[in-house]
């Protein structure tokens, strides 16, 4: 689903590397599709047709000659376990590509994992920095379970290590 | 942060509480707090005997129940369309079979247990909006999402009384409303003295679900395929950024079983990102994110 244009526009601002590392892969990406999407290259974005989408382009107009928005259209590639489908996303301000996103429709487990490489971004192994390294404040994950929990695992250890 | 002095902290609900206010949470205030959570785990507690799901385990029921279960019982919906039946408020019985009961016996009672189908129109559960009945007695279980929701009634009740920023952090899985940026570590799912990377979230709820969190022996742990009963083995961790801590925990858990495009297909939970890890460690994001990921 195309994400509203305000929302991706951020994407280029401030330091959002992840979205923008996406986009780079995305391209590289939809090069090797079998024609449609339009987003073989940066340089060409606007063959994209937005209606099909049912999200209308903001008309803000622009020297380009391409009306500033949001355009989506969906892309089909062969994969080995036959053809698959991938949405992209684009969003154009004054003539230039300020965000490019990628929706994947696999059909098979397999074309999940390699579309979700190249869709979203894959980051390689993901080896961690120490947490003490890291000026933060807060810490999302689930390692503050407490109480019965934590207890009952705990019981389990021993009684087992016995 | 720096303007959310005040730090008030507390166990419940099997999890560690800290709740960050501009002003000290004063006594009345901290009473509220408590209620809601105290109303919430008497509905939707699985570990213990008083609540309405301990009493739907024994006898079925048709139920009425607070306004705030439709908006539980759309992400739930939406997670099971968007998963194929993988997540299911009826995962409770499946959860017993493999030792995650009320009495934390933490021993498989068995094989793995498939869930009961959830069908509203011809099934034995039928959850629309408020109104909640079941045709036989069923082991309900909405930790898919229901700390998350717990997260946002309490900021709620803090906003109502005149606390207009908070954070609420239901261990680990908060609500960001600070007035300001806060980074937040995503904890390394094998090493919990790691991150695999930080957000900086602002006026968003960032939850996370982790496969070898609430585990308890080999293979064994809280993410389970409703249709199977097994534990899921591909995905090691997940991290979801929302506009509620409702749909960001509800995505945390349907990660575990689809696609990031898939579940933002569902307009309910639309809007998120995310990060997840496989178990091989390679870690995928989603959506628009800020922050970095440490490879």
């Amino acid at each position: 689903m195309p994400r509203p244009v305000t929302e991706a526009a951020r994407t280029r601002t401030g330091n959002y590397v992840i979205a923008a590392a996406a986009g780079v892969a995305l391209l590289g990406a939809a090069g090797c599709s079998s024609g449609g999407t339009g987003a073989g290259s940066a340089a060409e974005p606007a063959t994209t047709a937005p209606a099909a989408q049912g999200q209308q382009p903001q008309a803000s107009g622009g020297a380009s000659g391409y009306a500033d928005g949001t355009y989506s259209a969906d892309g089909q590639y062969q994969s080995p376990g036959g053809t698959e489908t991938i949405g992209i996303t684009m969003t154009l301000q004054s003539g230039t590509v300020t965000d490019v996103q990628a929706q994947t429709r696999p059909s098979n487990p397999n074309t999940r994992r390699f579309q979700g490489e190249f869709a979203s971004g894959i980051a390689g192994q993901v080896v961690g920095k120490k947490l003490d390294e890291l000026n933060v404040s807060k810490v999302a994950g689930s390692s503050l379970t407490s109480g019965g929990f934590k207890d009952a695992v705990e019981k389990i250890k021993a009684e087992a290590s016995r | 942060m720096a303007a959310l002095a005040h730090e008030f902290a507390f166990d419940a609900i099997g999890t560690r509480w800290s709740i960050a206010t501009g002003q000290p949470l004063d006594a009345p205030a901290r009473a509220a707090v408590a209620a809601c959570i105290e109303d919430y785990s008497l509905l939707w507690s699985r570990f213990r005997e008083d609540s309405l799901v301990a009493r739907l385990a024994g006898q079925p029921g048709s139920h009425r129940l607070p306004a705030h279960a439709a908006g539980l019982a759309e992400v739930y919906a939406a997670l099971h369309r968007a998963t194929g039946g993988q997540v299911s408020p009826l995962v409770g019985s499946s959860l017993e079979r493999l030792g995650y009961d009320a009495g934390y016996s933490l021993t498989p009672a068995g094989d793995p247990l498939p869930a009961p189908a959830w069908d509203n129109v011809d099934g034995v559960l039928a959850w629309n909006g408020p109104e909640l009945a079941t045709a036989a007695p069923l082991l309900l279980d909405v930790g898919a999402a229901g700390k998350g929701q717990l997260v946002d009634l309490v900021a709620g009740v803090l906003r109502a009384r005149g606390f207009a920023r908070c954070l609420v952090d239901a261990g680990g899985d908060m609500l960001v409303d600070a007035g300001g940026p806060v980074e937040v570590a995503l904890e390394h799912p094998y090493d919990a003295t790691r991150a695999i990377g930080s957000l900086v979230v602002e006026g968003q709820a960032i939850c996370a679900s982790a496969a070898n969190r609430r585990a308890w022996g080999e293979g064994l742990h809280h993410v389970l395929d409703a249709r199977t009963g097994v534990p899921v083995d591909s995905v090691a961790a997940t991290w979801a950024v929302a506009e509620s801590t409702l749909v960001a925990d509800g995505v945390a858990t349907g990660l575990f079983f689809a696609s990031p495009a898939r579940l933002a297909a569902e307009s309910c939970l639309a809007g998120f990102s995310c990060v997840r890890m496989f178990s091989d460690g390679r870690a995928e994001y989603w959506g628009t994110l800020k922050g970095e990921l440490f490879v």
